[in-house]
């Protein structure tokens, strides 16, 4: 009766890993298709549409584009994260609540709703559409996963380690450097991960945002509104494989840190 | 062990000539100044820390909802000149006399209601098996294989859906092969095929909660309710249902809010018939900007209409998981 | 201000919110002194060693310190280090980087820091372990790693938050008796705070009973132990008889009780109610002697043994007073005597007036 319901129970889970896995496969190997048209079957494979990505030049300064702007945006989320979240985490005072519920909105908004809102403030800030632009929303979008992130690796840090450091004279600062910022690097390190690949994927705040110069995903989008095209699996791909391996990567190096502290 | 303090008694408190960074830090005078300003009293190191944080969540994160409210209210759009602005809610009645704007909404909502529910029900089994049927130290493998797909973008995914689904895709040539069908089915540009891309693209967002919910679990009070004679199903809806109704809840809400949002995938899947809200909004953007305050409007029409419906939503859940406490 | 006490608590009260953790506490600490607060959890002592250390402000009264005010200086401007509870050492920094912390930030030269520290680990037995983590040390070594850390600075005063609550209780003894001879050969002014009455008598040269936000009692652990002043630190600190009698009235530093009937004689603390009001007595256990005839001592009573605890080199037995309606007292003997003593035939207990002390309620 349980070996039955176990063994029902795995095959749903591996079809839920063919439904997330199969159509990303099919993806690539739609890359290889020697035509122009897309669509099964493949009858004959070419390397070509993968090569002609590293020569577009669109395509390269979309993808450096995007790199910049997720560089640049966890920048800013991890510095203005970090410091919200020293400011939330352990400390009573009056109004707490509403400025933790204020911090984590911008996680809350649906994604178009979100991305409309800062075209407005964006031109109230007088803030032209283009790379500025987009790395700001990037940013502000993202903090509220920093907070969350640092927030609840600063909880296990005892109170003790920052008074003893008080204690043996370093100033609140001093000791937020040498002690509270060595502790929080392994949290820092993988939210800044984690924002980097959502600035990097995201579209619908970059296309609302973004000026003449199209980022990665928004560069898709306007090829795919004119047609599927092998050429697009390929450049797909490429952003699927470095966000795949960036993610795992990431994976593996949190939870190696968490292990050893 | 000899105590000598005169040494550093005669030179005060400037730092040795081979003092370390920090001390060098600590004993320099500006920072010196800097730090006894800023820590002079408990409140005042406050305040140092406090004032950046709550500027910039006010600007920064309530800013943009509150200029969008502004716009919204606002008859002419953008301002010119010397001309008086008048608060007005003319662009939020004139979602009422279009079936064109407000048909797209109530679609988007029904849409995010039924992808939502349809996400749950194929990630609690699978949400079931990882956390009750595997082995904690393959717990981690397995569900890290399925995060893996998830670090992919919006766009990616909603075109490796477009390929699976098309006229000559995966999908339909599967089911020649097999014979059950002569011409492909056209799934594509329907509701179903923005179905599959939405539950695609938020599957993890429903998973992740039911998970750590049903990992919280513990196994015993299924074992104790067999023991009591309770069958496989009766166990299930007395037991685990209740208990994981907290993991349930928080799924649906983040899976419907996301949901809500979608505005590329929609574009892309979806056909004349299945346009939702997102992109009746967005309209309103792509034209030179006389247009936003309409476009506001409805924005913030959506996003209390969400708002509301998440609320009730959890409110009835609550109910339902203190209903059957009693 | 030479001759100024190392530490002078002024009138310290400390409220959080309604609760009242130290009222008008006053108290002097002379250099070199190894000064124990001892009480249960919530007495103010922890409280006491935060205001010092500077990690708590007193809502009123002043801290100084060799006769300076620093009530409002926060921890780094004040000599004064902390060996904190649970050690807190830093987990990214060797043994050798937690000693120099304290060092770099005085603004010490590196020749300098390297010297001292050099200097205290080897004053520790810490030479061999420079280069560790404090993960990569048992539970002994981190809290000489602790001691090193607070006393690199020379600090004018240290101070102890229940360091030795951690370690197991055969490491505890050797390391009691390690922190004392510490103090005595730095000449360090220990503060240390303590719910172990056992750890405080043991190492303290004066012991400050707290109880409830305020002192009980102020004195070497002798005196606690064979004078107290009040019931509380009667029965916080080791075993007691608590005799429940009236007050007949005092002569000089004696007072004079009546105790169903017999009338006993004991040390009377200042402060004591008025003759007549009901008071108690405490005297220790090995304190009753016991005697075939009615001894000479001040107190004398006549009982039979009604049990018997064997505890190894000693016996205690217990013993109901017949002419005090049966109240029981219980004594220390040798195990010899206590073998010899049975219960079909009266005896005589007897103590004398300095082995009893009347109490403040």
């Amino acid at each position: 009766m349980n070996r039955r319901n176990r063994i029902l129970l795995s095959c749903v889970y591996w079809a839920f890993v063919a439904y997330v896995f199969v159509p990303l496969i099919l993806m690539v190997l739609m890359g290889f298709k020697d035509s122009k048209f897309i669509g099964f079957p493949i009858r004959s494979y070419t390397l070509d549409w993968y090569m002609g990505v590293f020569e577009d030049a669109e395509t390269i300064s979309a993808f450096l584009y995007s790199v910049a702007i997720a560089v640049l945006s966890t920048i800013g989320s991890i510095i203005v994260g970090t410091w919200i979240a020293v400011l939330l985490e352990g400390r009573k005072f009056w109004g707490r609540a509403v400025i933790f519920g204020m911090t984590i909105l911008p996680a809350l908004i649906p994604g178009i709703i979100s991305a409309i809102a800062f075209r407005i403030y964006a031109r109230y800030l007088g803030i032209e559409p283009g790379m500025g632009a987009i790395v700001w929303a990037h940013a502000v979008h993202n903090v509220p996963f920093v907070v969350l992130v640092v927030m609840a690796r600063l909880s296990t840090l005892p109170k003790s380690q920052i008074e003893a450091a008080r204690d043996l004279g370093a100033d609140p600062l001093i000791a937020f450097l040498r002690i509270t910022f060595p502790y929080l690097v392994p949290a820092i390190m993988g939210a800044s991960i984690f924002c980097l690949l959502l600035s990097f994927d995201d579209f619908v705040r970059s296309f609302f945002l973004g000026g003449y110069e199209p980022t990665l995903p928004v560069l898709i989008f306007a090829k795919l509104k004119s047609g599927m095209s092998p050429e697009i699996n390929a450049i797909a791909t490429a952003a699927l494989l470095l966000t795949a391996v960036i993610g795992v990567w990431a994976e593996r190096f949190t939870r190696r840190m968490n292990k050893d502290s | 062990m000899s105590y000598d303090a005169s040494a550093r008694a005669a030179r005060g408190t400037v730092p040795a000539s081979d003092a370390t960074f920090w001390g060098r830090l600590a004993g320099w005078g500006p920072y010196r100044a800097m730090a006894s300003f800023t820590t002079a009293s408990p409140r005042r190191q406050f305040i140092v820390l406090a004032v950046f944080p709550i500027l910039w969540v006010l600007t920064q994160h309530l800013g943009p909802m509150v200029q969008m409210l502004r716009v919204s209210l606002t008859d002419a759009y953008p301002v010119a000149p010397g001309v008086e602005q008048h608060l007005t809610i003319e662009h939020y009645l004139k979602f009422f006399q279009d079936p064109l704007f407000w048909q797209p909404f109530f679609r988007t909502l029904i849409f995010a209601g039924v992808f939502t529910f349809c996400t749950l029900i194929l990630t609690y089994p699978v949400a079931y098996f990882l956390a009750r049927h595997v082995s904690p130290k393959n717990r981690m493998l397995l569900l890290l294989l399925l995060l893996i797909p998830f670090w992919v973008g919006e766009i990616v995914r909603t075109y490796a859906i477009m390929i699976l689904l098309g006229n000559t895709g995966a999908v339909n040539l599967v089911l020649k092969w097999f014979g059950l069908i002569d011409r492909p089915i056209p799934f594509m540009y329907t509701s179903f095929s923005m179905g599959v891309g939405i539950v695609y693209l938020t599957a993890l967002y429903m998973l992740l909660p039911l998970y750590s919910a049903l990992e919280k679990l513990p196994k015993s009070l299924n074992e104790a309710a067999a023991d009591l004679g309770a069958g496989a199903w009766t166990r299930f809806r007395r037991v685990t249902l209740p208990l994981t109704i907290e993991g349930i809840s928080s799924g649906c809400t983040l899976v419907f809010l996301i949901s809500t949002g979608f505005y590329a995938t929609p574009v892309l899947l979806g056909g004349p018939s299945t346009t939702v809200f997102a992109e009746t909004i967005a309209g309103f953007f792509h034209v030179a900007g006389t247009q936003w305050p309409t476009g506001a409007a409805f924005a913030i029409i959506m996003f209390l209409a969400a708002l509301c419906i998440t609320a009730a939503f959890q409110r009835l859940m609550t109910m339902l998981r203190k209903g059957d406490k009693t | 201000m030479s001759n100024a006490p190392l530490v002078r608590l002024d009138g310290i009260t400390k409220r959080f919110g309604d609760t009242v953790a130290l009222s008008e506490l006053s108290l002097d600490i002379a250099e070199g002194e190894f000064v124990t607060f001892l009480g249960p959890s919530g007495c103010g002592k922890s409280t006491t060693l935060r205001i010092l250390g500077g990690f708590e402000q007193p809502t009123n009264g002043k801290v100084l310190l060799r006769g300076e005010d620093v009530t409002r200086r926060p921890p780094e401007k004040r000599n004064v280090n902390m060996v904190f509870q649970d050690y807190a050492l830093f987990p990214h920094m060797t043994v050798r980087q937690n000693i120099g912390f304290g060092l770099e930030l005085k603004g010490m030269g590196k020749t300098e820091i390297r010297a001292r520290q050099d200097e205290i680990m080897s004053f520790l037995e810490l030479d061999a372990f420079g280069d560790r983590y404090p993960a990569q040390l048992s539970g002994g070594q981190r809290q000489r790693v602790a001691l090193a850390r607070a006393l690199a600075p020379d600090p004018a005063l240290l101070l102890l938050d229940e360091p030795l609550g951690a370690l197991d209780a055969k490491l505890r003894g050797q390391v009691q008796q390690e922190l004392k001879s510490i103090q005595r050969r730095t000449h360090k002014t220990f503060f240390f705070v303590t719910h172990d009455q056992e750890e405080a008598l043991t190492m303290s040269d004066r012991i400050v009973v707290m109880n409830k936000g305020k002192v009980e009692q102020d004195g070497t652990p002798e005196e606690l132990y064979f004078q107290p002043a009040t019931r509380f630190v009667a029965e916080f600190i080791g075993e007691t008889n608590l005799l429940h009698g009236e007050l007949r009235g005092t002569e000089g530093d004696t007072a004079v009780m009546d105790w169903f009937g017999q009338t006993l004689r004991g040390t009377a603390p200042a402060g004591l109610p008025v003759a007549g009001q009901p008071v108690t007595a405490s005297v220790r256990l090995e304190r009753l002697g016991f005697h075939a005839a009615r001894p000479e001592t001040a107190n004398a009573v006549q009982g039979r043994v009604t049990g018997k605890t064997f505890l190894g080199s000693r016996m205690a037995l217990d013993i109901a007073v017949e002419q005090a309606q049966g109240a029981t007292l219980r004594a220390y003997t040798d195990a010899g005597t206590g073998q010899a003593l049975s219960g079909d035939v009266p005896v005589w207990i007897g103590w004398d007036e300095a082995s009893m002390a009347i109490l403040r309620d």
